[in-house]
């Protein structure tokens, strides 16, 4: 009887009406697809039990990661099941920003939108779309979308969208692309500034081809050499880190670059790279750059030695008001060593797998900093009636000298399709929330590509969790509102894709008409690679060798006011701070300082004595555009003038994770920019930095950062002998060292 | 020598009664804990009689359960497989119009669970059935039940026992069966 | 006499056992891990592993079955950093199982350190004993704001406050393993089929995971690779975690 008051609670077992084909109870189902946490265009399998994703794998057969995955796309999990997420249209009430939004329906906020997009007339340019940076069937949408309104402003926009190595690669090939970085097969890797391990173009293909490089050829170890004033991960991984001065990286370069033709280049042109890299000798390079002249003069010497040698650029070297000029003179090494389109260096990609060539998308499409500010200063002339933003956060990546969020008050309707409540969508008038990419139909041609073509489908994992829309429905149903019916007939995403994917199909197999096996296989792969290759054709004008050289950098601020130079760098867990709302990257340590949940500025040692601050104070942060509090961590890898601070943090909004947490180093960056590329001179602001007496801990998890005699990683010189033998117990090998 | 029991009787009395309330709440405690009673059996939201069914009908278990032969759970039928017959089969019983309205509305019947394992236990259906293990061994004489209801008292006693017994490579080690 | 120092003598012999059915064992290669972390996340996504919040990780109660553990040598500008995963190294002769009081954790015929968690009182001196310091004790329940509770793994447990956890080697993929290859019919897992979370997702692919008894196996060529030691190797605890020593090209 007594059994019969206390029981346990209740569990029920509720069958299917109709069981369905999906997925089986307690059975494992996979989905492949593409990861959209940052551009790099992975393909991912999830695993998901009872239509519920719980893991997200790389894909084994996707070229680009091989089925290996970093740590932020593992967290694309959270991003689906954030308790943050946007469940259903909304339209403000209140005033902008006071974060008072009531709930809609679909039919009312597409009508909303749709009626006054109808109103702005339709061929003044007055209605923007920005985007963050998309490619595939989707950019075609959005290509369709705005020719059909009448507006010429689509705009790509993502913070660590790499332009001035675009340019770079025009200025020097011909060719308005990332090429592939054959890591893999490079046993000597030059790397000015660019953390390929982190966040740089493609990390995971990097990290495999890294790993390959280092230990997966028995006949040679590549060599890794990272150049740049405050060490990365990459700088970590690297056999040698050589500190050169902010923004000289370029000259170093040239350095090097003279080295190699005075040491016997023997290319058709070399009297007139000869000419053009005269005045970059070793001495005034070391001056210049702060490294010693031996060092540059070895430097040389590995690199023409190198089987085969690869030098790539980029982060921080790119971003200098000479960025485009560094990554020039960087190319132009690969350029004297032969490497280009060789086996470990730099390979062009061919077209990307596209059905619709006819859109060409011109790579002005990416919004660089001088079209931010350009769209920023047409918002307050009052130019744009209607901004459409896409999973762009504005409003936390640009500076604030640039007065955007200001903007934003110009503009008479602001719609967001983002998925969350981010800084600017905090400021839309109607909020059209997105599917997640895991919810979404999608493709994708990665860039950099890996030498051939690939296509990657995008399929959804799971049913959608809430009253969200694909954004490409989204779209759809706003050119249906506006009658393009013609144009753009198309019911559903998916259609679409399928379209365009039937054209790619025709164009392989013209003969036949399968076209659903074809779908399906592609499905269930989640990739498609063409063996089209392209050739590269390695000349370079002599206009542009003549005109090569790279200026000193120019800093904002004076070296008095501001004596050091402020280093920002996108964290590994949060990359543009797009991974602050996911708690899984809020407590991933960061990889050099072990710290967690917080932003930190790292300054050097003993420049810390020097000031007399130490790991844990408080420090105000000043540049000539305002100032910001952190707290401060002493670094051994740093130049003494230069401070660093981690990107991501600092959000106002973005959900409980994200939200009052950390600062944000881009608030205080001066609107400097590379006047080639337009692009934000990221490592150009000057800052002055002053105790404000109080306390503020950073969390670590890490404890202390010395071995202290533990042996804990132990090393080896690469020779065998040194290695000691080995012995076995119980079959687990015990090394002995030689006495 | 004497020693004096009222001293003794003191510190004793406070020590027994706690002692006592102790052994009384462990009795209580160990009675309460429903998991040890076998013999439970809630009310359904549909009267249906295994016996019926699998006991004069001789409808195998794995007919309807059809999942245990491939999965980790034996799950329920889906309610298209009881329409399957008894869209013809008695539909002028009360019962099968309950689950004719079930099935109309595409509403899931609301079975409650009888064999619940915790949320640690990995128990997979799979390797059991393939293991040629009969459905009663663990779960009764079900063809016989109008009401289903746990004959066996779902402790780890019942697994380590049968492991034991058959000699289950490594059926003893822990983490074959707790996740 | 004699019958007592034979059972003692087989006690203090390392394991329970004279021989492991599968001997699982990982091999991280110092010279490919770039500290990115992927592990890390992998796991907490693979295992239930709670957020901890800000407030725990500062009372250093922070829950990582897999660190990555960081250590700087020399000064500018010739500072040097070094990256080591560190896990439960599933020691043979564990200190860790020897102290155990209620014996929630002992070492399996997998050769695998077995934590069992409704065993576990919390005495936490396991944690205490192991010298990697890899053993994490919930202090505090665990919640998972809905939905992320959607996301949690149903093959493993969500541990309640008052135990102790750790890196299992994934053991719910070698138990998902042994059943396909029963499956198939086939009696042992094939090397590579079966890979833990962290090893599947590594990008620069230090991470390796097999079994040494089968002398084909990745593993076995990476432990035999003249650079691979054990951490804390003086201390004897026969760890199934193989490391490959950091080249520094410029040492010597």
């Amino acid at each position: 009887m007594l059994a019969e008051t206390i029981k346990h609670p209740v569990e029920h077992l509720f069958p299917y009406s109709v069981p369905p084909e999906e997925y089986s109870p307690g059975m494992v189902t996979w989905y492949n697809s593409v990861c959209g946490m940052c551009p790099a265009g992975c393909g991912i399998s999830v695993r998901t039990r009872e239509g519920r994703a719980k893991k997200i794998e790389g894909n084994p057969l996707h070229p680009v990661n091989q089925g290996r995955l970093c740590a932020l796309g593992q967290a694309g999990l959270q991003s689906l099941y954030n308790p943050d997420r946007l469940t259903a249209p909304m339209q403000r009430q209140g005033e902008r920003g006071s974060d008072e939004f009531v709930q809609t329906t679909w039919e009312e906020g597409l009508s909303a939108v749709a009626q006054r997009l109808e109103m702005a007339d339709r061929h003044s340019d007055s209605v923007v779309l920005l985007s963050q940076g998309v490619r595939g069937h989707f950019a075609n949408l959005l290509e369709l979308f705005m020719r059909e309104l009448g507006s010429s402003r689509l705009l790509h926009y993502d913070f660590a969208h790499p332009h001035s190595l675009h340019a770079a690669n025009k200025k020097l090939f011909g060719e308005d692309q990332l090429p592939y970085y054959d890591i893999a097969n490079s046993r000597y890797l030059l790397s000015f500034g660019a953390d390929y391990l982190n966040n740089w173009l493609s990390p995971v293909h990097h990290s495999l081809g890294f790993g390959h490089s280092r230990q997966g050829d028995d006949s040679a170890r590549g060599r890794f050499v990272q150049i740049e004033p405050k060490m990365s991960i990459s700088g970590a991984a690297a056999d040698e880190w050589i500190p050169a001065r902010p923004g000289t990286e370029g000259i170093l370069a040239l350095g090097i670059a003279n080295r190699i033709v005075e040491g016997g280049y023997t290319g058709g042109d070399a009297e007139d790279w000869s000419a053009a890299l005269t005045a970059y000798s070793l001495t005034r390079v070391a001056e210049q750059t702060g490294v010693p002249a031996e060092t540059i003069a070895r430097l040389a010497e590995e690199f023409t030695h190198a089987e085969p040698g690869l030098a790539i650029g980029g982060g921080a070297a790119g971003n200098h008001t000479n960025g485009v000029d560094t990554l020039v003179a960087v190319n132009a090494l690969n350029y004297l060593v032969g490497n280009i389109g060789k086996p470990g260096g730099v390979v062009f990609n061919p077209a990307p797998m596209s059905s619709r060539s006819a859109i060409d998308r011109p790579s002005s499409r990416h919004a660089n900093h001088q079209a931010m500010q350009d769209l920023a200063e047409n918002a307050r002339q009052g130019g744009v009636m209607v901004l459409i933003v896409n999973n762009a956060n504005p409003v936390f990546t640009l500076p604030q000298s640039t007065g955007f969020k200001e903007a934003l008050d110009s503009i008479p309707l602001i719609v967001s399709l983002s998925s969350f409540m981010d800084e600017t969508t905090a400021l839309a008038d109607v909020v059209l929330p997105s599917h997640t990419y895991l919810e979404s139909w999608g493709d994708d041609m990665p860039q950099p590509g890996v030498g051939f073509s690939v296509g990657s489908v995008s399929q959804p994992v799971v049913s959608p969790l809430y009253n969200t829309r694909a954004t490409g429905d989204i779209i759809l149903g706003l050119a249906a509102k506006l009658g393009f019916r013609e144009a753009i007939p198309w019911a559903s995403m998916e259609d679409f894709l399928k379209d365009g994917w039937r054209e790619i199909y025709a164009r392989r197999s013209p003969a036949s008409d399968d076209f659903d096996s074809f779908w399906r296989d592609v499905l269930r792969s989640g990739v498609l690679g063409e063996n089209v290759r392209r050739e590269s054709t390695a000349a370079v004008d002599k206009r542009v060798i003549d005109g090569i050289g790279v200026a000193e950098p120019e800093f904002s601020g004076t070296n008095d006011d501001y004596p050091f130079i402020l280093h920002p760098y996108m964290a590994t867990s949060m990359y543009d701070g797009r991974g602050a709302n996911l708690p899984w990257m809020q407590e991933l340590p960061d990889p050099m300082t072990s710290i967690v949940y917080g932003s930190w500025i790292e300054m050097n040692p003993v420049t810390a004595t020097e000031m007399g601050v130490t790991d844990g104070d408080l420090i105000r942060v000043t540049s000539e555009q305002g100032s910001i509090e952190v707290p401060l961590v002493t670094f051994p890898a740093i130049m003494p003038d230069v401070v660093a601070m981690p990107i991501g943090q600092g959000h106002d909004d973005f959900g409980r994770y994200a939200r009052g947490r950390g600062s944000n180093p881009i608030q205080i960056l001066a609107p400097t920019m590379d006047p080639e590329s337009g692009s934000l001179a990221t490592s150009a602001t000057r800052v002055s930095l002053v105790t404000t007496g109080k306390r503020a801990e950073p969390a670590k998890t890490g404890g202390v950062a010395r071995q202290l005699g533990r042996n804990i990683v132990q090393f080896t010189d690469g020779s065998s002998e040194a290695a000691g033998h080995s012995t076995k117990v119980n079959g687990i090998p015990i090394v002995v060292e030689p006495a | 020598m004497s020693v004096s029991i009222v001293h003794t009787l003191r510190v004793l009395k406070p020590a027994a009664m706690i002692g006592l309330a102790a052994f009384i709440g462990l009795i209580v405690g160990f009675y309460a804990n429903a998991a040890f009673f076998p013999g439970t059996s809630p009310e359904q939201p549909i009267d249906f009689s295994h016996r019926i069914h699998a006991g004069d009908n001789e409808i195998p278990c794995l007919y309807c359960h059809v999942q245990a032969r491939r999965s980790i759970s034996a799950g329920v039928p889906s309610v298209n497989k009881c329409m399957g017959c008894h869209n013809e089969v008695a539909t002028d019983r009360p019962q099968i119009e309950l689950l004719a309205n079930y099935w109309r509305t595409g509403e899931p019947i609301p079975w409650i669970k009888v064999h619940d394992l915790p949320d640690f236990v990995h128990f997979t259906h799979k390797r059991h059935v393939a293991a040629d293990i009969e459905c009663q061994t663990c779960h009764g004489p079900v063809e016989t039940m109008d009401v289903v209801s746990r004959e066996a008292p779902v402790k780890m006693g019942l697994c380590l026992n049968c492991h034991k017994e058959h000699e289950v490579e490594f059926g003893t080690d822990c983490w074959t069966c707790h996740k | 006499m004699a019958r007592f120092a034979a059972g003692w003598r087989k006690y203090r012999k390392p394991g329970y056992y004279d021989e492991f059915d599968y001997a699982w064992t990982m091999s991280i290669d110092l010279d490919r891990c770039t500290g990115c972390g992927a592990c890390v996340t992998a796991c907490q996504a693979e295992n239930n592993i709670p957020i901890v919040g800000e407030k725990g990780i500062r009372n250093g109660r922070e829950m990582q079955w897999m660190r990555v553990e960081r250590y700087w040598e020399g000064e500018y500008p010739n500072a040097k950093l070094s990256f080591i995963p560190m896990l439960c190294q599933h020691c043979d002769t564990a200190p860790c199982e020897t102290v155990c009081p209620v014996s929630a954790t002992y070492h399996n015929q997998d050769g695998l350190n077995v934590q069992v968690y409704n065993r576990c009182i919390g005495t936490r001196s396991c944690a205490v004993y192991c010298p990697y310091e890899v053993r994490y004790f919930n202090y505090n329940d665990h919640h998972w704001p809905k939905p992320l509770d959607q996301q949690l793994n149903p093959d493993v447990s969500v541990r309640e406050k008052g135990v102790m956890e750790k890196c299992t080697f994934c053991v719910q993929r070698i138990r998902q393993a042994k059943d396909h290859a029963k499956d198939d019919g086939r009696r042992r897992v094939v090397d590579g089929e079966m890979q833990p979370a962290c090893v599947q997702t590594c990008p620069a692919e230090a991470l390796v995971f097999g079994d040494r008894n089968d002398a084909n196996s990745k593993v076995s060529r990476s432990m035999n690779d003249p650079r691979a030691y054990h951490v804390l190797e003086e201390l004897n605890t026969s760890p199934s975690v193989v490391y490959l020593k950091k080249v520094d090209a410029d040492a010597g």
